[in-house]
């Protein structure tokens, strides 16, 4: 993977700082006098947020319920062990996960064939919603093993392990390839290899990145496994876990029952926190070589919390633009072939793209209607006939994708609502993000999945399906957009800003002539990420039947799954939907978001 | 008459070990027509002083006044040619000269006059639609000239121009800058040019600042009275030269003794 020099000295911000002066040590951020970083003290703010957000949430809630506490009791050790599930599931993922990064990510970036076919796979599984292939895998697995236990159990920590697995294989991979090169040869001329070779250099070098990948990791696991556990209750015999524990409590509209559940699980993650991975960063600390001329010294060394999810956003940010900029897809490579030359003038005359984009949407149709033409004769002649009901669904495919696809966009759109004025608040008022980042840094760090099934359940006649769809779409999409565009907007060269002051332009002129171009890249960047995340979100978001009595169901392509799942003979549905959101997605990743990115690259970016 | 004035500016912010004392008791003039030279070691400052001299931030105590009105606010008045170009890069070299017209709210025809006049005066003539990235680095400065002359400041303020710039286009850029200066249908009253480059000061100013670090303050004005155009191998220009040479590296050492007697540099100040 070529390091990507444009979003680097975007995040640097600065550019070469030449001998300009600098000023006491105190001030941070080069040379003309700022006040001291905002961040800095953001620390303990932080910590205490973290303990009282849980507790006045659970707090508030308890009361707005009106249950006494010794109700909350009976349902603990239900919780509690449904917990334990989740966690071990959790635990045997993230162990995998690491397992998997450290031998993967170290050959990609020590082999020669790793920049050429290891990076590359990597990109593409990263850029699928893998959450499709749950349900996929659990069938799979279903009838490959005989206990109905085992099936299941794999399949949910094969789906978080591929949730967690690629940052930290991109954590690992980059520590090896950013290595000083003098470090390596002296590594090399004293021989030192084996055991010693990893705990003296390669094991410091990798530290830093992989806890802080290892906490987004386990953000991300949390949001997975809940959705997966609440996925498995649309079809009887349910993953004993908190996501299906919450899922049933809702369906019964038992409160307490669910309030337990979130609370435990609200202590468990800041107990992780506290427990591990501040520890753990503090510790890493240690390993923190400089070398880097670029940002990440100016973020300051204001600790774990208040950097983590900038630093998150950046290796998201960055894993996006390797899987963006790097040879599309397989398919699509192979669907180019034929006229490779032909799209290669085309790209290269910027006037006429239209076409190429044309000769490539069409191609990715045919492809889905051979594919699913493929699997619904492999269904006719291998299984049984297609029943009239899942053909019917089937032949909708196109009506439910479009249905989800608006669906997503219109989230997409509130998210953009919500992140963009929060994110330029954020970074431009020191105070409102000293109080307002730490806050906004837990309730990410929440996997909202867990609210989904109250979201259903209990808000569905304030806000329609329609409206709890979108809601939930926005949990899974506003972070992802929001980091970035923070890391955007805080990565703006400063003296385009002192510039801008200094011309007296201010306002619409500021908003349209600086700051929108200047975060472009990142907003770009953003919204690939929130829309993965979408993509990923539809298929809880359309669907859930925890009984004959509580049952949500949309039109949708995330339904779609979920029905073709749930039903007897439905596996073709289940299929055809998801090879359909699959292409959906390539397509608009190859139209709509690499020549915007594109765009982004060449004319939005600092030099 | 002062067009700018300096009285006792000191600044200093409240860091974790106390509060942290960036400059004291600045107090100069810039006058009419002055082509005022702010001349120190790195770290004194001097940028921050063109700062609050246009009214990006402003001093903890002491004033600054502009056409003896106390700058409270960004003096548009005042133009600023920066140390990295601060271009804009999505911007052609057109836009970026109108940046500041816009933001005067000029008419559109005055706005293409304008900008058509200061891309000619800077030699830009041919890259009106040129993106900056697309500039070597003397042409993109020349960029920062225009767009800062071209919105006819009082006072043009120059950080560093010519030190991210190769030593031979710093050279032409330095005399054209000489030029354009000398021209009177040209709009500048007076320049302040902050640099660390003694002989810059010297070839290019009338009036040298010479400033001291930690906390910055003055050491001495110096008057350049050599005629122009000035030879640098002259004794006269090595002479001063090395004067404003020992002026910094003596106020450097360890333990300050100043060994010019300055009117305004407080003799308290301590190392840090």
């Amino acid at each position: 993977m070529e390091p990507d020099t444009s979003i680097r000295s975007l995040e640097g911000g600065r550019g070469p700082a030449g001998d300009r002066e600098r000023m006491p040590s105190a001030s941070p951020s080069g040379d003309v006098f700022r006040p001291p970083s905002a961040w800095s003290n953001g620390r303990q703010r932080s910590a205490i947020l973290y303990l009282l957000t849980p507790i006045l949430a659970g707090g508030a809630l308890a009361a707005t319920v009106g249950l006494s506490l010794g109700s909350f009791a009976g349902y603990i050790p239900t919780a509690a062990v449904d917990l334990f599930y989740s966690f071990l599931r959790m635990c045997a993922a993230y162990v995998a996960s690491l397992g998997f990064a450290l031998a993967y990510g170290y050959y990609a970036a020590t082999r020669p064939q790793g920049e050429r076919v290891m990076v590359p796979v990597l990109d593409i599984l990263q850029s699928v919603p893998i959450l499709g292939f749950f349900p996929v895998a659990i069938v799979a697995l279903a009838d490959l093993t005989p206990n109905s236990w085992v099936g299941p159990n794999i399949a949910s920590v094969f789906l978080i392990f591929t949730s967690m697995s690629w940052n930290l294989v991109f954590g690992v991979y980059e520590s090896v390839k950013t290595l000083p090169i003098d470090l390596r040869e002296a590594t090399d001329s004293f021989g030192v290899r084996g055991i010693q070779r990893f705990r003296q250099v390669l094991f410091p070098a990798m530290v830093n990145r992989l806890v802080y990948n290892s906490v987004l990791s386990w953000t991300a696991g949390w949001f997975f496994l809940v959705e997966a556990e609440i996925f498995t209750t649309n079809k009887g015999g349910a993953l004993p876990g908190i996501g299906s524990y919450l899922s049933f409590a809702a369906g019964g509209h038992n409160g307490t029952a669910f309030l337990t559940g979130l609370v435990l699980l609200v202590i468990l993650i800041a107990l992780l926190d506290f427990g591990v991975w501040r520890p753990l960063g503090r510790f890493a600390e240690r390993f923190r070589y400089d070398q880097s001329p670029s940002g990440e010294g100016d973020l300051g060394s204001s600790g774990l919390t208040n950097t983590r999810f900038r630093r998150a956003a950046a290796y998201i940010t960055r894993g996006v633009r390797s899987g963006v900029t790097r040879v599309s897809t397989p398919l699509v490579q192979l669907a180019a072939i034929p006229f490779r030359s032909t799209a290669g003038r085309l790209r290269r005359n910027e006037h006429h793209p239209a076409l190429y984009y044309g000769i490539l949407g069409g191609i990715l149709v045919g492809v889905w209607l051979l594919l699913i033409a493929i699997i619904v004769a492999i269904f006719n002649v291998f299984s049984s006939p297609l029943l009239p009901s899942v053909r019917g669904q089937i032949l909708e495919l196109p009506l439910a994708m479009g249905a989800s696809l608006i669906r997503v966009v219109v989230a997409f759109a509130f998210c953009l609502a919500i992140a963009l004025p929060l994110a330029v608040l954020m970074s431009r008022r020191p105070r409102a993000a000293r109080v307002g980042l730490p806050v906004v840094e837990v309730i990410a760090s929440f996997p909202a999945t867990a609210l989904f099934p109250v979201i259903i359940f209990e808000l569905l006649p304030y806000i329609s399906g329609e409206g709890a769809a979108v809601l939930m779409l926005m949990t899974g999409m506003l972070w992802y957009l929001f980091f970035n565009l923070l890391s955007g907007v805080r990565s703006l060269p400063p003296d385009l800003e002192e510039a801008s002051r200094s011309f007296g332009v201010k306002g619409r002129g500021f908003f349209t002539k600086v700051l929108l171009p200047g975060i472009f890249p990142a907003l770009i960047t953003g919204s690939i990420t929130a829309f993965g995340g979408g993509w990923n979100t539809l298929i809880v978001a359309e669907y859930l039947n925890v009984g004959a009595s509580q049952k949500f169901q949309l039109l949708g392509v995330g339904s779609a799954i979920d029905i073709g799942y749930a039903e007897p003979n439905g596996l073709p549905l289940m299929v055809a939907a998801l090879l359909t959101l699959v292409i959906t997605v390539i397509a608009i990743n190859e139209l709509i978001w690499k020549p915007l990115y594109r765009r982004a690259v060449e004319k939005y970016r600092y030099d | 008459m002062a067009l700018i004035r300096l009285n006792g500016v000191s600044k200093s912010f409240a860091s974790r070990h106390g509060t942290m004392s960036i400059m004291e008791g600045i107090t100069f003039d810039v006058k009419n027509a002055d082509f005022l030279a702010i001349v120190g070691p790195s770290g004194c400052g001097k940028s921050t002083l063109l700062r609050l001299i246009q009214g990006l931030d402003h001093p903890t105590t002491g004033e600054i006044t502009f056409r003896d009105k106390p700058v409270e606010s960004v003096c548009h008045e005042m133009a600023m040619v920066f140390q990295n170009f601060a271009l804009l890069p999505w911007l052609t070299v057109t836009q970026n000269v109108t940046f500041g017209l816009e933001a005067l709210g000029w008419p559109i025809d005055r706005i293409r006059a304008q900008s058509e006049r200061y891309i000619s005066v800077t030699g830009l003539e041919g890259f009106e639609e040129a993106y900056p990235r697309e500039l070597s680095g003397g042409m993109r400065q020349r960029v920062g000239l225009a767009r800062a002359l071209a919105v006819e400041p009082a006072v043009l303020l120059m950080d560093e121009p010519f030190s991210a710039l190769d030593p031979l286009t710093a050279e032409s850029l330095r005399e054209e800058i000489l030029q354009l200066w000398r021209d009177p249908q040209l709009p500048p009253e007076a320049v302040v040019l902050v640099t660390h480059n003694i002989e810059e000061a010297i070839q290019l100013a009338d009036r040298i600042v010479v400033m001291a670090r930690r906390p910055s303050h003055v050491l001495e004005q110096v008057e350049v009275d050599l005629p122009r155009p000035r030879d640098r191998k002259s004794p006269a220009f090595y002479e001063l030269t090395d004067r404003v040479y020992s002026l910094i590296t003596e106020s450097g050492t360890p333990r300050p003794v100043p060994a010019v007697a300055s009117p305004t540099s407080t003799s308290t100040s301590q190392p840090l």
